[in-house]
């Protein structure tokens, strides 16, 4: 046969297996629980887009009254509001208690109560936004907005040596001139006595509103709100599909169910990809749903997808190595918490910094507002991602087999059996090795995200450990495998080259972390410290180039030493080598400044 | 049809299959039996290619067990064959018609005709549902849908009532009088001395003993002679109004004829007696014990 063929053939059978797998699953589920759960995934598409075209859950819709009349000028504000109802300006009323604020003869008045003066604040908003939307549809941009002020985050400890500004003073300092008082009535309604009701918002009052102009006074740094919702927006679905993809998984297993399937001529890597295919079809089509509610494009699709499938490979693999239903529950709950913290935290920082870029979820919001996404920043973004669910996938299909499927072994012992399963030699080692950078950059990744928030000069020492450390697990956990499991003698010598192989491997990998430099995350201080350094000279760059192989070799030469003897002395090899690795992290870090 | 050189399968030091040798003709009915932890089953698994041999070959209908397409030639029932409850005798069918890529009328033509052999007539029922002797009836069907050449059953009878035993036993022989090849492991012996034309007898993850059960019987069982006097002699026992003595020497024999005649008496019958299979599996694996693995 042919390798177009073949690959027909295979494909066929994956869509035959996918097929039944959604013919099954819909058949075990009744019509009642489908609806529910199909209920939920339209509830999270559609609260996300109403989230995010209405600007925000109302739960305050109406709760103040406010008398005004139809023909004032303050009425377009108070139907505008969500917070406020608009009343006839009935003095009765309002001396009753039965309106909290009563617009009427040009002056505002407020009932002497809390609520009262929390309905004059809610009052005040709501002319300042729409204040705000007229002025920012004024043809001249200078008179509507007379000073600009540019904005520049800068990181903790870096002093502002550039002020950046125009028409203010420093990079603060902007604020001073178009404070507060700056009062004109924009809409030329009687002012209330305090000149703030006049002055401009910032501009929109969408989740997604690109905020670029507007008073000083309102100018604050970005609120992640649009992260969370988004992230929950994407991974309620996501954690409603797993649930389902990891039984079926699971239920292979469970009394050697699967075992027949193992004897048609389908592949291993036909039946899960069988299996999976119905999932990610339907994770991708919530995703394009939720994405079009919330106003996203392409891009954001493009962004989550990724998500998608490496929810899925962790489940899988969690479900490969699971003992049992409740194991399996741990497992997709580890797994949610996890991807959800690496998507959601560095989310925060979309309008901060480039260590946003970490997370996915920042494609999709500078999808939404307009912002644009090179290549080079999906590569960046998603790359560790897609890498990631497919060597998950890569292990898991190796245990997919009659010999590993069915046994009942620890978790820890079935992710070593896993490994074996891709280990034909010693140069496997090398090749492992470099299937671990994925993880270890996602890792790296989100460890610089925790630590982002430090200043720098606590952040970098325990940062550089952290990632010694997880390189170090990485390399070594290869190696160990093989020994483990009599691939190698376990002689110092057969430890050595293993363990340069490995660092080999893993140096090749490293290398293709080349692509942060694309993206500017070496700009970072922190960046810098977990990544390799740019801008050096022609000689140190050559030794900048070969130190790190030799550094590699060694330490996981350590490991291996330890791990050809057995698990105790693999533990202490393993800490010996990572202080070595941390140490040299730290005397380059410090020789480049 | 089948033939196996050397196969050898070990988990870490432990020797579950230590270098097995045979070959099974087309259209014979071949068993494997043994204690258990004998090593049947990953014999069976390594020709079904579920289980990969640690050394030697094992080929099936000209394959490599190891090949794909060798899994097209081949019909397997494990010992426990737990089903997809969710689905019907007739979806399960044609889901594994699907995977061996037959075609759905032909597919649904070998369901109908297997399943009214089999006597299986609730087509619609959820397997759930079923009897555990109805399910081993549609993993029987699901082992011949994609009418395979060789067909290796693990304990087809396990667990099932008599009733049912006999039934897949019958259907057994009729599979090989249909010119398919069977291999198959059973407890009872009783069913491989009655359906087998050869067998080997493991024990420890070794070949003990091979060949018909005639040839087995002749080489490792001992026959034994029943000598009836009417007068009780050294060693009888009472049977009725006579006297049995049983003795495995045809010498001796003459002894106890010699002995009633000198006390007045005389053998009045001789019975000889073969000894089972099972007899003869118990003398040549007795004293040993499971070996606690899933083998």
């Amino acid at each position: 046969m042919t390798v177009a063929g073949t690959a027909r053939a295979h494909a066929a059978r994956i869509l035959r297996i996918a097929r039944w797998e959604t013919f099954r699953t819909a058949s075990v589920v009744d019509r009642r629980t489908a609806i529910v759960g199909l209920v939920a995934l339209l509830l999270a598409g559609g609260v996300a887009g109403a989230t995010a075209t209405t600007g925000g859950v109302a739960i305050d819709r109406g709760i103040y009254r406010v008398g005004v009349a139809a023909d004032s000028p303050y009425h377009a504000p108070v139907a505008d509001s969500t917070a406020l109802a608009a009343h006839p300006p009935d003095r009765t009323a309002f001396e009753r208690g039965r309106l909290d604020v009563l617009v009427r003869d040009g002056e505002i008045h407020a009932r002497d109560t809390r609520k009262g003066q929390a309905a004059l604040g809610a009052f005040r908003d709501a002319v300042q936004r729409h204040n705000a939307r007229l002025m920012s549809q004024e043809e001249n941009r200078s008179a509507a907005f007379p000073v600009t002020v540019t904005l520049l985050y800068t990181t903790q400890n870096r002093a502002i040596v550039d002020g950046g500004t125009d028409g203010g003073g420093g990079g603060s300092g902007g604020s001073s001139g178009g404070a507060s008082g700056a009062g004109g009535d924009a809409s030329g309604t009687t002012p209330a006595g305090d000149g703030s009701m006049a002055v401009p918002d910032v501009g929109g009052t969408g989740l997604f509103a690109t905020r670029t102009t507007g008073s000083p006074a309102d100018i604050s740094p970005p609120f992640p709100f649009a992260s969370l919702v988004l992230a929950f927006a994407f991974f309620v679905p996501m954690n409603f599909v797993i649930q389902p993809y990891g039984s079926t998984i699971l239920n292979e297993r469970i009394n050697r169910r699967g075992e027949l399937l193992l004897v048609t001529p389908a592949s291993p890597s036909d039946i899960v990809a069988g299996k999976t295919l119905p999932y990610f079809g339907l994770l991708v089509a919530v995703t394009a749903l939720i994405a079009a509610a919330i106003g996203g494009g392409v891009v954001s699709v493009g962004a989550v997808v990724p998500l998608a499938a490496l929810f899925l490979a962790a489940t899988f693999v969690g479900a490969m190595f699971a003992r049992s239903f409740k194991e399996l529950t741990f497992v997709t709950v580890t797994v949610s918490v996890f991807l959800t913290t690496y998507a959601f935290v560095p989310a925060i920082f979309s309008n901060v910094t480039p260590i946003a870029l970490i997370s996915p979820l920042t494609l999709v919001v500078r999808d939404l507002q307009g912002t644009g996404v090179t290549a080079a920043q999906y590569a960046f973004s998603t790359g560790p991602i897609y890498l990631s669910a497919a060597v998950l996938f890569l292990l898991g299909v190796g245990v997919y087999r009659e010999e590993d499927m069915f046994t009942q072994r620890p978790v820890p012992l079935k992710f070593l059996d896993a490994l074996d399963s891709r280990i034909s030699g010693p140069w496997s080692m090398a090749l492992l090795s470099a299937l671990s950078i994925p993880f270890v950059f996602v890792a790296e990744l989100l460890a610089i995200a925790l630590f982002f928030v430090l200043p720098v000069s606590v952040s970098v020492p325990p940062l550089l450990f952290v990632v010694a450390a997880v390189e170090e697990v990485a390399k070594s956990l290869p190696v160990y495998a093989g020994f483990e499991k009599e691939r190698f003698p376990r002689l110092p010598r057969t430890a050595l080259v293993l363990g340069g192989l490995s660092g080999l491997g893993f140096f090749l990998g490293e290398k293709l972390t080349a692509v942060v430099q694309l993206v500017g995350l070496p700009e970072l201080a922190l960046g810098r410290a977990a990544f390799a350094p740019a801008g050096v000279g022609p000689t140190a760059a050559v030794a900048l180039l070969l130190a790190p192989l030799a550094l590699h070799a060694g330490t996981t030469s350590i490991s291996a030493l330890g791990a050809s003897r057995g698990r105790n002395w693999y533990a202490g090899a393993l800490v010996v080598a990572t202080g070595v690795h941390a140490a040299y992290n730290f005397a380059v870090v410090t020789a480049l400044g | 049809m089948i033939a196996v050189e050397n196969l050898r399968k070990t988990y870490g030091d432990f020797p579950a299959v230590a270098g097995s040798t045979f070959a099974v003709d087309r259209g014979e009915i071949f068993g494997v039996v043994g204690p258990n932890g004998a090593g049947k089953t990953t014999t069976l698994k390594m020709l079904a290619g579920l289980v990969e041999p640690t050394a030697g070959t094992a080929r099936v209908a000209g394959y490599d067990a190891g090949d794909p397409e060798m899994r097209r030639t081949l019909g397997f029932l494990p010992e426990e064959s737990p089903l997809y409850e969710d689905m019907t005798p007739r979806s399960y069918l044609r889901f594994f018609a699907d995977l061996y890529d037959v075609p759905r009328e032909v597919a649904d033509e070998r369901t109908e005709r297997t399943l009214n052999r089999l006597e299986l007539d609730h087509r619609e029922r959820r397997l759930g549902d079923m009897s555990k002797g109805m399910k081993r009836k549609v993993a029987i069907a699901r082992s011949l849908i994609n009418d395979p050449d060789v067909l290796v059953y693990d304990e087809p009878a396990s667990g099932l009532d008599p009733l049912t035993t006999n039934y897949v036993i019958e259907f057994t022989r009729e599979l090989s009088d249909r010119g398919k090849t069977v291999v198959f492991s059973a407890h009872n012996l009783y069913h491989v001395e009655s359906v087998c034309d050869r067998v080997v007898i493991m024990n420890r993850g070794e070949i003990i003993a091979r060949g018909t059960v005639a040839e087995i019987r002749e080489e490792y069982g001992d026959v034994e002679y029943r000598v009836y006097t009417t007068v009780p002699v050294a060693g009888s026992e009472p049977d009725g109004d006579r006297y049995v003595t049983a003795v495995d020497d045809v010498d001796a024999v003459e002894s106890i004829r010699e002995s009633a005649v000198a006390d007045g008496g005389d053998v009045i019958d001789i019975r000889t007696q073969e000894p089972s299979l099972e007899e003869i599996f118990l003398d040549l694996a007795g004293g040993t014990d499971e070996r606690g693995s899933a083998t």
